[in-house]
């Protein structure tokens, strides 16, 4: 980490009755980091979130941004949010939610909010409530980012977005790392934050079970691949490989799990007449828990 | 933060629905002082009528004076049920709105995220209802004022006739203050309409069975309507159970709710 953390959470639990959302977690973010928040659905990402924002009231630890309680209006002024299930009011045109917001936020540059609009290919004159999910999803990311913010917290803010949208808003968010802000990002899909996040943590039933950079983790993430031959190929003609494992081969198709790299396996099949590459990207559930399980067993 | 932008955005918002309310109640405003003219001519006919009800009938429809002398008439025809009915429905559906309401539709939690606290929102929107509801209440009351000598109510007078605005406004604010506290304290919108109208709804029987059923009678005291109906402040102006005791349930329930508000868990 560069600076001293803008996002630090410390030994947060949070208890809804007898469920433990989140259990004894440590987190921090410092000035210009990604951090990648991974986890399948139910894991505690967005307990942990808006803990974060102040929603929730921690049942135990601290939680603290840009080194103050983060419900205290000088610290959300420095603060950008899209939450889980977005939703604005329906009944407003997307131009005077902005507004409204950028009042509350003491009045921002209109020109710099139709700028981000038009960067998003977003039509802020319809209402909220006319508007497709991404377009609604594109709503809320103007809002997060339009008064520049020193801490980005963003909960799976590319659902519903298409690939090439996808692309101009994590273009956005890296823009806004590159300016020094701290970018707190969920997700349920590893290969959402792979080329994003610098460092990233895994979150399982409220616990954070591994924080690592993204290179470090990118050697350990497993890919499930399934090769189409165009003939019939050996039984054992993946036998031996480093790193290859769980071999299925049923007609002319082969299932493979590959840990790290995947040049051995290319090089070995190459004389075969591939006709496809298909790779699965696993639930993270499989790629990483199976990883930590298979650790803890053996 | 500058305030009033949370307020301005309410009323912004609720232009058109305060506009089709106050139609509505001006409508039935017209209605029943255009025809009092109708039931102050069959006047001995309804007077021998109602002498026949038992009191608690009378008091019931506030028309312990008589239902054919005006005061008797609007009390008994406006401001003991369908006025206050009216906007009580449209109160409550807007406390109700207010916290739990857009936090069951998950916009609160955007709008927390700007600059702005929960206490800020939550009063600033609380006083918006406020604001609201003045509308079809002066709207209602100005007519009365405007059209009382066309209609034969010229016997009231207009600080009567503002009195009466007043205690009407404050006996619905003060279930809408109710609701406001129930939604901002728990987070449920239903459980918020359920208590603002079942209170509303309870002591309104609490009132009315009072005169037949002892039980009743001595829970009178607690019943706003027993507040506003017998210390009516259309015949006796500015009554101190018409007008204070309200304000006393509104000073204590919107501080309790915003203050449970700041200190829970968002749902």
């Amino acid at each position: 980490m560069t600076g001293s953390p803008v996002i630090d959470i410390r030994a947060l639990t949070k208890r809804f009755g007898s469920l433990t959302a989140v259990d004894s977690l440590d987190l921090q973010v410092a000035p210009g980091e990604i951090y990648g928040l991974l986890g399948p659905n139910g894991a505690g990402k967005t307990t942990t979130i808006r803990t974060l924002l102040g929603f929730l009231n921690p049942s135990g630890g601290t939680v603290r941004l840009l080194g103050s309680n983060p419900r205290h209006t000088s610290v959300r002024r420095r603060v950008g949010y899209v939450g889980g299930d977005v939703v604005l009011d329906r009944g407003l045109k997307a131009r005077d939610l902005l507004n409204w917001y950028a009042d509350l936020r003491g009045g921002l540059d209109s020109a710099k909010i139709d700028s981000l609009c038009e960067q998003l290919a977003l039509d802020p004159t319809r209402k909220i409530g006319e508007l497709s999910t991404g377009n609604r999803q594109k709503v809320a990311i103007v809002q997060s980012v339009m008064h520049e913010p020193d801490v980005l917290v963003l909960d799976e803010p590319t659902s519903g977005l298409d690939p090439l949208l996808q692309r101009s808003v994590l273009d956005l968010i890296r823009s806004r790392r590159d300016a020094g802000t701290a970018v707190l990002y969920s997700s349920h899909f590893l290969p959402e934050v792979e080329n994003l996040a610098d460092r990233v943590g895994i979150l399982r039933r409220g616990v954070l079970v591994r924080e690592d950079t993204m290179s470090n983790l990118r050697d350990i993430a497993r890919q499930r691949l399934e090769l189409r031959f165009a003939r019939d190929v050996p039984a054992d003609l993946l036998a031996g490989i480093d790193g290859v494992s769980n071999i299925e081969i049923v007609d002319r198709t082969a299932y493979v799990l590959v840990d790290g790299s995947v040049a051995e396996l290319v090089k070995r099949v190459a004389a075969y007449d591939v006709d496809r590459i298909v790779s699965h990207d696993e639930d993270l559930e499989d790629v990483f828990f199976r990883y930590y399980q298979d650790g803890e067993d053996g | 933060m500058k305030t009033g932008i949370v307020l301005r955005q309410m009323l912004r918002e609720r232009r058109r629905g305060v506009l089709w309310w106050s139609v509505a109640i001006a409508a039935l405003t017209a209605i029943t002082a255009a025809s009092y003219p109708a039931v102050k001519d069959a006047g001995s006919v309804f007077d021998q009528l109602m002498e026949q009800m038992p009191e608690g009938m009378l008091e019931l429809f506030g028309a312990e004076g008589g239902i054919t002398s005006p005061g008797g008439y609007l009390n008994s025809q406006l401001y003991s049920n369908i006025l206050p009915i009216l906007l009580l429905v449209y109160g409550i559906g807007m406390a109700a709105w207010t916290i739990a309401g857009t936090e069951r539709e998950r916009t609160l939690e955007p709008l927390l995220a700007n600059p702005v606290s929960r206490s800020q929102v939550a009063l600033e929107r609380f006083a918006g209802t406020a604001l609201l509801l003045t509308v079809p209440m002066l709207v209602s009351t100005i007519l009365l004022i405007a059209t009382r000598s066309l209609f034969e109510l010229d016997a009231l007078g207009v600080d009567e006739l503002i009195w009466v605005g007043v205690g009407t406004y404050l006996l619905v604010l003060l279930f809408v203050s109710l609701t406001y506290a129930v939604g901002a304290a728990t987070g449920g919108r239903a459980a918020a309409i359920a208590v603002g109208a079942g209170v509303a709804a309870g002591t309104y029987v609490i009132f009315g069975l009072s005169s037949f059923v002892d039980f009743f009678d001595n829970l009178r005291w607690l019943s706003p309507w027993d507040w506003f109906l017998t210390y009516s402040p259309l015949t006796d102006g500015p009554t101190w159970p018409a007008f204070a005791w309200p304000l006393v349930v509104i000073a204590l329930a919107v501080p309790v709710g915003t203050a449970i508000l700041t200190r829970r868990d968002l749902r």
